[in-house]
């Protein structure tokens, strides 16, 4: 596939850095990005279709008088369309406000090489390899009982690069590739359906198992099938990672951001140094780990990533900073500005949140269970609050655990509590840690949770 | 552009082996605004364009998505994505057929009374500042406030091999407030919406300082807010959260695709699921509403959608594609969000009909429950399990409307939960929302205050 050069994205960073500075800049950064996707498509058990997305663009954020304007575009081909975004930026700043906290962008930094984020062999891929790679997902999945419905998910491999060019004479280019395989099931007998149940696997090297994700979402599907109702009670949770992303993503992740601890509304504000969580929580936040589905040599502004400590045994260490809030706070950088392709401003995001994995085997984990749930996938995370950690959400389905076995699964369950309190009451971390999106960690035992049955 | 969009189509089915095929070409523009306490983070402005190519070859579906408007790019793509439909259709068992529909040639001007871009960005600004000062002037126990603003204008030009061309003009007007407030270690939080297909005039109806304050109340509200007792519980729902319980616990059920894949509409079609009292629909022609268009992604025209009429499940919400498996009509409910995706079936405006109950009526009959006023999201799933967050809550006891409850939520089946609907209230609010199904869609939803006899409430205490 025809990708854009590392030459040519920089020349396209670096000409509209110039530019933005003769047309009466004091200060520019220009964001060039492509993305290319192919995607072969699974829905209501066979493969039904072919995507392929190619998205380049430019964003060019300018400072004058410390008022920040931004204009984005992606039609690079004309010359003429990104100089009027270049004005469209500086107008924008100059119909904005000054802001005193404004210290400008990053500073030229030398780079770290995260290991394994590119696979050419991931570039030669056509929809013919991928939809073999589709097919072997459904056979394995559909081979696991004839009342497995696969009802969406695809395989897809995706292209990625970024160049990012400052007035502080940043000038840089990272590209990466990624695939991934996913499939979302359900099971069904007589008029009764599962809820859906889900697996995926994503790498940045073409080393993935579709057979292994069609047959685990199966597996799940299936073990839904036969449901008893729970009671009402206080109890100990298994938390897979499906759940501690849902979880971790809408509440604590946002309380370690230095955006939101600056603006009074976490309650990490000032507790640097104290006890947040169980000794057996350690989190890093790592943007070089090998092969991290968010690694990246720099972030959205052209800042180092980095691996930073956030809490060590328990003890609040850190937090994530991009360059407007570590200059305020008179730190640098750690490397978090994420950015959503060239169309948006960067804000602080975790890289790969790695919460550090422990010594027992998730059947050792399992055999501490007395009496309590394992959970999968949860519903209405996201109507968490933010702010304060506290949760009230739907694990559908969910299993029941007697004496370290998993006896049955159970639907509708509800689990009401704050994350903060969850994560002082983590009594084992398990050594099964995987990949998650922007989480990588294993499975976590927690005390004292309250479930509400039907 | 109408010519090069036919001129693709046509090359698609003659040369390329399609047996349909569809272009959809956007030239959009974006001015949006992020305000942290009043400071001005960014002002931002985009401009874009692309094509969505999408073409049926042997029953399985192409696409492809390139941001670019020049013929010989969009030639290459299209004998690409004709190539990759070949491929996948490779596997396939049952071949996708698509439902006819009347060939459409239509041009959808919206001429709006306040066009955005005739705005200029320091008014956007001050809009924005007035809602912020509004927000933190309500009670020094605010300690912040968030706003995105974002208009988004253009054209989407339809075309497809059958002969329909559509020009039809978008415009969006949307914006998020958002505050925390904090006092002894207590930290809530506040969200309110507003959204248009109308123009900036939407800033008339919704004044930035009446934004400001009810999004600051409630913030300060819930600081003596207690956590509500978990369990089953008779409930009263304002229609903010109805609009959210219709769009999660039913709406997202009856999107035809959902259906199919094994959702529990499927085996209820024609079938009583609700009370006497429940009656639901998807509008996509409530003028100015933020779910409204003209015509779907696929050149369908919009409607309103009778989906449940006095409790049984009267229709579903269609592409071209579910229509053919069901043998019904296209609804118009194909939207994407833009060039970059594909169509698949979203909901517009979707809410339920009021009936003849007042306020007092609802909560009069309940000894110990709840109100629950406004949301904070919601999800579904296909075994009709769905959740509702809820941001504004009080207690109900012995008929009266209590003390304020924090971080509540709703849960429960919806084949159970409609029937257990017994009473519905004569006024009616419809609200903007985004939805999310991979891609986000903006809709709206509400109806009614409404009385359920019993949901499961989450809670802590």
């Amino acid at each position: 596939m025809a990708v854009l050069k590392k030459e040519q994205m920089l020349h396209l960073a670096e000409n509209a850095v110039k530019s933005a500075l003769k047309k009466g800049a004091a200060e520019v950064e220009a964001y060039a990005y492509e993305g290319q996707a192919t995607n072969v498509g699974i829905e209501r058990g066979q493969i039904t279709k072919s995507n392929r997305i190619i998205d380049r663009g430019v964003g060019i954020r300018v400072a004058v008088n410390k008022a920040v304007g931004f204009a984005y575009t992606n039609i690079i081909e004309e010359p003429k369309v990104v100089e009027s975004t270049i004005l469209k930026a500086l107008s924008a700043a100059r119909a904005s406000k000054s802001d005193p906290d404004w210290h400008g962008f990053p500073e030229k930094k030398v780079y770290a090489t995260a290991e394994k984020l590119f696979d050419p062999k991931i570039l030669e891929l056509r929809s013919e390899g991928l939809v073999d790679l589709a097919s072997s997902m459904l056979d394995a999945a559909v081979s696991v009982n004839k009342r497995v419905f696969p009802i969406e998910g695809g395989v897809g491999t995706a292209y990625l690069s970024s160049a990012v060019a400052n007035s502080n004479g940043v000038a840089a280019f990272d590209r990466g590739t990624m695939i991934e395989c996913s499939l979302a099931a359900v099971a069904k007998e007589k008029n009764r359906v599962t809820p859906v149940c889900f697996e995926f696997n994503a790498e940045r090297a073409y080393d993935v198992d579709p057979e292994w994700v069609g047959k685990e979402a199966a597996r799940l599907a299936v073990s839904a099938l036969k449901t008893k109702q729970i009671k009402t009670e206080t109890t100990q949770l298994v938390l897979t990672q499906f759940a501690l992303q849902e979880l971790l993503y809408f509440t604590f992740i946002n309380a370690v951001k230095a955006d939101n601890v600056q603006r009074n509304q976490s309650p990490f504000q000032g507790r640097v140094g104290e006890k947040v969580a169980s000794e057996n929580v350690t989190i890093h936040d790592d943007g070089l780990l090998p092969a991290g589905l968010r690694s990246w040599a720099f972030d959205g502004e052209g800042a180092p990533q980095q691996k930073t400590t956030l809490v060590e045994k328990g003890v609040l260490r850190g937090f994530l900073y991009d360059n407007y809030t570590a200059k305020k706070d008179g730190v640098e950088s750690t490397g978090n500005a994420s950015r959503a392709g060239y169309l948006s401003t960067p804000s602080i995001g975790a890289t790969n949140f790695h919460i550090a994995p422990g010594n027992k085997t998730p059947d050792q984990l399992m055999s501490e269970v007395d009496d309590g749930l394992i959970i999968y996938y949860l519903q209405g995370a996201h109507s968490s609050n933010p702010v304060s950690g506290e949760f009230s959400v739907v694990a559908t389905p969910a299993w029941k655990i007697r004496k370290g076995e998993i006896t049955h699964s159970t639907r509708g369950v509800m689990l009401a509590g704050n994350i903060f309190e969850a994560l002082k009451n983590v009594s084992i971390v398990a050594n099964n840690e995987r990949k998650m999106w922007q989480l990588v960690a294993p499975w976590v035992l927690v005390e004292n949770v309250r479930v509400i049955g039907k | 552009m109408e010519d090069i969009l036919a001129n693709i189509n046509g090359a698609a089915v003659k040369k390329f082996g399609a047996e349909y095929s569809e272009t959809r070409a956007q030239k959009l523009y974006k001015t949006m605004l992020t305000l942290k306490e009043g400071r001005v983070e960014a002002a931002k402005q985009g401009i874009e364009n692309g094509v969505a190519l999408r073409v049926l070859v042997d029953g399985a579906w192409g696409f492809a998505s390139v941001g670019s408007l020049n013929a010989v790019t969009l030639m290459n793509a299209v004998s690409n994505a004709c190539k990759m439909a070949k491929t996948a259709s490779s596997r396939l068992k049952t071949p996708i057929k698509l439902a006819e529909t009347k060939t459409v040639t239509g041009r959808v001007h919206i001429k709006p009374k306040k066009k955005p871009s005739a705005i200029l960005m320091e008014d956007k600004i001050n809009t924005a500042l007035s809602v912020n000062k509004a927000t933190l002037g309500y009670d020094k126990r605010v300690k912040s406030c968030t706003i995105d603003y974002l208009d988004l204008t253009g054209t989407n030009y339809f075309s497809n091999s059958q002969g329909t061309h559509i020009e039809q003009d978008k415009l969006y007007v949307w914006s998020r407030v958002t505050a925390t407030a904090a006092s002894q270690g207590v930290f809530t939080f506040s969200r309110e919406e507003i959204g248009s297909t109308a123009g900036y005039e939407v800033f008339d109806a919704e004044p930035p300082e009446v934004i400001g304050e009810t999004v600051a109340k409630r913030a300060i509200e819930q600081l003596d807010a207690k956590p509500p007792k978990g369990g089953k519980s008779p409930v009263v729902l304002g229609p903010n959260v109805v609009g959210v319980f219709v769009h999660e616990a039913f709406g997202h059920l009856a999107e035809a695709d959902l259906a199919l894949s094994g959702g529990v509409l499927m085996n209820n079609l024609g079938k009583k699921i609700g009370s006497d009292v429940v009656t639901f629909y998807d509008d996509g022609t409530i003028p100015g509403a933020f779910g409204s268009f003209k015509y779907d992604d696929e050149g369908v025209p919009t409607q309103k959608t009778l989906l449940i009429k006095d409790g049984v499940v009267t229709g579903l919400m269609h592409n071209r594609e579910t229509a053919e498996e069901f043998d019904a009509e296209p609804t118009g409910n194909a939207r994407a969000e833009d060039f970059r995706v594909e169509p698949i079936i979203r909901m517009r405006n979707t809410f339920m009909a009021p009936r003849d109950r007042s306020f007092e009526e609802l909560v009069e009959d309940i000894r110990s429950g709840y109100y629950f006023k406004s949301f904070r999201g919601g999800q579904a799933n296909l075994d009709g399990t769905f959740q509702v967050g809820i941001q504004e809550a009080y207690e109900i006891v012995n008929g009266e409307i209590g003390d304020p409850v924090r971080n509540a939520s709703i849960s429960g089946n919806t084949l159970e939960t409609l029937l257990k609907v017994d009473a519905v209230g004569k006024d009616f609010e419809l609200w903007p929302g985004r939805c999310g199904k991979g891609q986000t869609a903006f809709i709206c939803d509400g109806g009614p205050h409404i009385r359920v006899k019993e949901v499961i409430v989450g809670g802590s205490a």
